[in-house]
């Protein structure tokens, strides 16, 4: 019997299904931009806010309608910082830390904006948008299987990260534009000589990108306890890890890694904390355990404009 | 009235702290090319060192058990607070060894953070630096012999025996002043020498740097040592300065705030952090005294002034990348005697 059981297998699954909506884009939009995102975390914490703005200001109560929200607002902005910030300093050749320095500013650019809006919204609405509270939905049902009832929110988060898995497999596998796509991340000068617009394609990853992990923070608005300017902000540790466990390029390594942090969070967590008394709150050190081991043990070579081999001591 | 004096002594003293930040992470990332994000790691470890090792030991050779007046408990700062002014040897040899130990706590972690990031790139090392220093903070909130989330209060200062308020906080500007002179000239002989020459070449290139025999992993180790290394110092004397640290201070902003000042005063050059450094520091601190005269806001000017720094790294990337002073060339003596030569050549 595993320690914690049955809610450790239930979280188990349940941040599998988030760590996927949240890293697969993440991944997707490194190995088709080369682009290392840090204001990733921003389109999770703007589309929680979208759904709890919605909520709060309109009283909305259809999780469909505002992951379709969120998704237009992560979408947006992920595109407006390609045209207006990435692409320009790629035009003139900066290199690669570079424009993640300017994504580290975009970041802060977005953490604060984010509560200037919740203070205005407090302003007109008097209510606490700093740290909001679970959001009920009206149209997602519980399920019962077996005996075991499953939350809105685990019911939300399968249906919405298996319907990623099952569009993104589609798509990259069967649409022109999808293979078009994948011909970009493998080989961009290639693709482009080939006839592939280029530009196009790397918009058209940003929207995917951002929109995607800015539903995923929509679905959060129904699991999470309080939703704060800094929620998405508290996942970047486990969402860049496990997408560093794929490398950033490979996406069924991304999702192997959501499976694997989510294992080590849940269930590692549960077995540390019955046999050896560790606190649940040292989560975040296993995973980061995990990072430091990774980045030793096998790194992703060259990945990111590394070295492509290993140091060996000679004996 | 305007304390003008107070203005300018408490400005110097953090922008003193916060140049020694921006010269080191400019020797990291803007000469190494090391991506440091986790600036605030070694800050802060440099500030917890110096804090605990300070109020603890000042208890033990007083004769307290902390077993049971640890200095985080109210007994423990009154105590502290009684015995601060008490011995000016003690105060002083325990500044100095704080300083020394901040460096080396600070320094060592900085070593040893390197070896996981040697093979990767910029992303994973800017990556796995910003979640190391998070998770010190996350760490620090929960270890009770260092205060938990409340911190350590009521540091001894070195110049806690000084009676009048005003020269104790000028001699520890005058310290603070003297430790940015040093590490100005440290880094500046490390920046103009063959070694500075070398730690260009691998951030424009590693392997091309390691095809020329240029042994990297040692070299990223050796700044991270250094760099962290003063950071900690920086660090200590904040301790020392604010008198209290806490896990709060500590937050990921601080690095971007660095980063700010060393991209508005030039990538890869050293007077250009300071100028960052003065100009960031001083709408920090007018921002400050302005912020009681504007009342209740709709906006907390807090947030705008953050807001402000991220629109000043994006804006100065893309308009001005190479900040108010470029970067210039190593000054080593074959390089001016190569000048010489070459304008003698010219006339003669």
């Amino acid at each position: 019997m595993l320690p914690g059981y049955p809610y450790s297998i239930v979280n188990f699954l349940h941040y599998f299904f988030f760590y996927l909506l949240f890293s697969l884009p993440l991944t997707l939009s490194y190995r088709n931009t080369k682009v290392i995102n840090f204001a990733h975390s921003n389109f999770i914490t703007y589309g929680m806010y979208t759904a709890v703005f919605l909520h709060g200001l309109l009283g909305n109560t259809s999780l469909p309608a505002a992951a379709a929200a969120a998704f237009l607002v992560g979408g947006s902005m992920a595109l407006l910082n390609n045209i207006a910030v990435f692409r320009p300093l790629e035009r003139r050749g900066a290199s690669p830390s570079l424009v993640m320095i300017a994504s580290m500013g975009l970041w802060i650019m977005y953490n604060y904006l984010l509560y200037m809006l919740a203070d205005v919204a407090h302003f007109f609405s008097r209510k606490n948008f700093v740290s909001y509270s679970k959001i009920a939905y009206s149209d997602v049902p519980e399920l019962s299987i077996a005996g075991f009832t499953l939350s809105q929110s685990f019911v939300a988060s399968m249906l919405a990260a298996l319907g990623l898995v099952v569009a993104l497999y589609l798509f990259l596998e069967k649409t022109r534009l999808g293979r078009a796509m994948r011909a970009v991340s493998d080989n961009p000068v290639l693709a482009e000589v080939s006839g592939i617009p280029r530009d196009t394609i790397v918009n058209l990853t940003w929207l995917i990108a951002g929109g995607v992990a800015a539903v995923g923070g929509a679905v959060w608005t129904c699991f999470s306890g309080t939703i704060t300017p800094q929620s998405g902000d508290a996942m970047i540790l486990q969402v860049f890890t496990v997408s560093f466990i794929g490398g950033l390029v490979s996406l069924l390594r991304t999702g192997l890694g959501a499976l694997a942090i989510s294992f080590i969070e849940n269930v590692g967590i549960a077995a540390l904390n019955t046999y050896l008394g560790v606190p649940t709150s040292f989560r975040p050190f296993l995973t980061f355990a995990t990072l430091l081991t990774i980045l030793i043990a096998s790194p992703p070579l060259g990945a990111a404009g590394g070295l492509p081999y290993r140091f060996r001591r000679r004996g | 009235m305007i304390d003008v004096v107070g203005f300018l002594v408490s400005w110097l003293t953090l922008l003193g702290i916060y140049s020694i930040l921006a010269l080191t992470l400019n020797f990291e990332s803007g000469v190494s090319g090391v991506t440091n994000f986790g600036k605030v790691l070694f800050y802060g470890v440099g500030a917890y060192t110096a804090a605990a090792l300070t109020v603890y030991l000042v208890l033990i050779l007083n004769g307290f058990d902390v077993g049971r007046t640890p200095p985080y408990s109210v007994e423990g700062i009154v105590a502290l607070g009684q015995l601060a002014g008490q011995n000016p040897a003690l105060n002083l040899a325990l500044f100095a060894l704080s300083l020394v130990l901040a460096f080396l706590a600070a320094g060592l972690l900085g070593y040893l953070l390197s070896y996981p990031i040697l093979r990767v790139g910029p992303a994973f090392v800017g990556f796995t630096l910003l979640s190391s220093g998070e998770l010190m903070r996350i760490f620090l909130q929960h270890f009770e012999p260092v205060g938990a989330s409340k911190g350590l209060m009521s540091i001894p200062g070195p110049f806690a025996w000084v009676p009048e308020p005003r020269v104790r906080e000028l001699a520890f500007l005058g310290v603070v002043l003297a430790l940015l002179a040093l590490t100005y000239v440290v880094m500046d002989r490390l920046v103009n020498s063959p070694l500075g020459r070398t730690l260009r070449a691998v951030r424009e290139d590693e392997v091309a740097a390691l095809c020329l025999g240029k042994h990297v992993p040692r070299l990223k180790a050796t700044v991270l040592f250094i760099g962290s290394g003063f950071t900690g110092v920086a660090g200590a004397l904040l301790a020392y300065y604010l008198t209290a640290v806490n896990p709060g201070m500590f937050v990921p902003a601080v690095t971007f705030n660095v980063w700010a000042m060393i991209i508005l005063g030039g990538m890869g050059n050293l007077r250009g952090s300071l100028v960052g450094a003065v100009l960031l520091t001083l709408f920090d601190r007018l921002l400050t005294f302005l912020t009681p005269q504007l009342g209740i806001t709709v906006i907390s000017p807090d947030y705008v002034r953050w807001f402000s720094v991220g629109l000043l790294i994006v804006a100065l990337l893309l308009l001005r990348p190479q900040g108010l002073l470029p970067e210039e060339p190593v000054r080593t003596p074959a390089l001016e005697e190569l000048e010489v030569a070459l304008r003698g050549g010219g006339s003669g």
